[in-house]
């Protein structure tokens, strides 16, 4: 171990670089890390595959039920929600992931860097954006080949609803983010997330519709933002006629939008 | 040159009620190395925080390559390189990739940064576990590829804080030498730390922390002739030597304390052994053992805060 004299300091010296620069190197970094370990991709698909197992077999003879929609097949009622599950879950991981980036000694190393701490979550972002659709692709293909997922929308109103679930997760996701950039621990993160999600999936016309509700856990699902999300994204699945496509996008982009002011400044409070 | 790269004037913060800085000074000339001494919570690594950006100082000033570090921070760190208490690298990247990451976001072009990359692991001796997850590296490797880490930007500052806590002697030693060539190089260099002689080995002034105030600073020299003497402890065979023993090195200008078979003197020099010995042998004795001790840390705190009182 001998340094050369000349080795460490006649180089030029770089002065930093700007913020599109930053954001790319910051992603490919994120997206390295999730091809160099897979695991992630499949471990967070293992419960929305549940769910759409599950539920297209228990939840089967709800096609039979008053208030559903007449001649559509479960499977095709179903997966629009999946979809949005999928993406909701998929942001919540966004915000575990920056808190393991917090945890990461590297995290330390970019603040001591000439960089704009706010590449840091937009590549968070667009990275987690990345992984979801992968995710949400598998979720179609296995829905598609396993379950006979065709519906009235065909390929293109598919990949519409796929676009609307990944616009609204990457919404919430920028929520998640400024939760994690204040909260900094992983296990509370969990928990929030999960006590946030579970009532909002459930009490939504993602599995049933809204109006075979008990009357109060309808007035909840009347006002749940989610249902908003799942009927548009169902909408464009099954071709009927459009409903609350741009709400859904406006409300995204509100999130994505309050999120990011909020968690740019939780991030840059001192990491101890 | 006498410019400074490190000024620091009067710098206080706090944590709530706890102060951490409570009105610290410093100045590092440009190529020196400046050794920050003091216990846990002492301040050290509040400092380096401030300097380095990380924390905004409550009250005071201070700049690092002649920028502010408040009002300048985007300047100071492109200019700085820091190699924390825990090894600032990702897990998840090989020591390669790390340092291209690193370079790349300092403004590198893809070739630049792996030549740069390639570069440094081989100066630091990571060359043949360029490729492996930074994960299975040895805490002493991992330290060297912290330090390539701050280096990738030939920093004209350097903060090490702690850089060798924890690590074992040999890979001690190795960093002590890649900080010496650096200094060599150039570079200016602050290096915080719980060990006396690392810092009187690496450090061209000194500057004592004590509960977030400097309570000394100096040279190594001026700093162990402040806080006293060097001790000599003597061990004799039979407890039965000790009072002849004790009355010989009394007669010899020391002060022995006694404290079983051993007698301890401060002394002003090791000259002085060559007095204990003789001393000894003109009374027929001789000592089972004859240690020399440097005046440690504590002693500095000691004697220091005595001052202080």
């Amino acid at each position: 171990m001998t340094t050369g004299v000349t080795t460490l300091t006649t180089a030029p010296r770089w002065r930093g670089t700007d913020f599109a620069t930053q954001v790319a190197v910051l992603t490919g970094r994120s997206l390295r890390s999730l091809v160099g370990d897979p695991r992630m991709i499949f471990l967070s698909l293992l419960q929305p595959l549940v769910m759409l197992t599950l539920f297209s077999q228990i939840f089967a003879s709800m096609a039979n039920t008053p208030g559903f929609p007449s001649g559509v097949r479960y499977i095709d009622y179903l997966m629009p929600a999946i979809l949005v599950n999928t993406a909701m879950q998929s942001a919540l991981q966004a915000g575990i992931g920056l808190i393991t980036d917090m945890k990461n000694g590297v995290l330390a190393r970019f603040r001591s860097l000439p960089i704009r701490l706010g590449s840091v979550l937009v590549a968070r972002s667009l990275s987690d954006l990345v992984r979801t659709t992968a995710q949400l692709v598998l979720m179609l293909l296995f829905a598609v080949t396993i379950f006979g997922f065709a519906p009235a929308g065909g390929v293109l109103g598919t990949l519409a609803a796929l676009a609307l679930a990944l616009v609204v997760g990457w919404g919430l996701g920028w929520i998640f983010l400024a939760i994690a950039a204040w909260l900094r621990n992983a296990e509370m993160m969990q928990t929030v997330g999960f006590l946030a999600m579970f009532p909002l999936m459930f009490a939504s016309s993602a599995y049933v519709p809204v109006a075979g509700l008990p009357a109060w856990l309808r007035a909840v699902a009347e006002v749940n933002p989610l249902t908003y999300a799942v009927n548009a994204a169902r909408s464009l699945a099954l071709a009927q006629p459009v409903t609350g496509v741009v709400g859904a996008l406006v409300a995204s982009a509100a999130l994505a939008a309050v999120g990011g002011a909020l968690a740019i400044r939780g991030f840059r409070r001192p990491l101890s | 040159m006498t410019d400074l790269m490190i000024e620091a004037t009067d710098v206080h913060k706090a944590f709530g009620a706890q102060k951490a800085l409570d009105g610290v000074g410093v100045a590092v000339p440009r190529g020196t190395v400046l050794g920050l001494l003091g216990h846990n919570g002492a301040g050290k690594t509040t400092l380096v925080n401030v300097l380095t950006t990380m924390l905004p100082p409550d009250r005071g000033q201070a700049s690092v390559a002649g920028f502010d570090v408040v009002a300048q921070a985007h300047q100071v760190r492109s200019r700085i390189g820091l190699t924390g208490q825990f090894a600032a690298v990702d897990e998840g990247l090989s020591g390669h990739d790390n340092l291209v990451l690193i370079a790349r976001l300092l403004g590198a072009s893809p070739k630049e940064a792996r030549a740069r990359a390639t570069e440094l692991l081989d100066v630091f001796g990571l060359g043949d576990a360029a490729r492996r997850a930074s994960r299975t590296y040895s805490g002493g490797m991992r330290r060297r590829l912290d330090l390539a880490a701050s280096l990738v930007g030939h920093p004209e500052v350097i903060f090490l804080d702690e850089p060798t806590t924890g690590l074992d002697p040999a890979s001690r030693l190795g960093l002590w030498e890649i900080v010496e060539n650096l200094v060599a190089d150039g570079t200016t260099v602050l290096l915080t730390t719980q060990y006396l002689d690392e810092a009187d080995r690496l450090a061209d002034s000194i500057t004592v922390l004590s509960a977030g105030r400097v309570v000394a600073s100096g040279t190594s020299a001026e700093l162990k002739a402040q806080v006293g003497r060097r001790t000599v402890t003597v061990t004799l065979g039979r407890a039965d030597d000790v009072p002849a023993a004790s009355l010989a090195l009394e007669r010899a200008g020391l002060h022995p304390v006694a404290a079983g078979v051993a007698l301890t003197a401060p002394v002003t020099s090791s000259r002085e052994l060559a007095v204990v010995v003789r001393a000894l042998d003109e009374v027929g004795l001789e000592a089972a053992e004859l240690a020399l001790a440097e005046p440690t840390l504590d002693d500095v705190y000691l004697t220091l805060s005595r001052h202080a009182a």
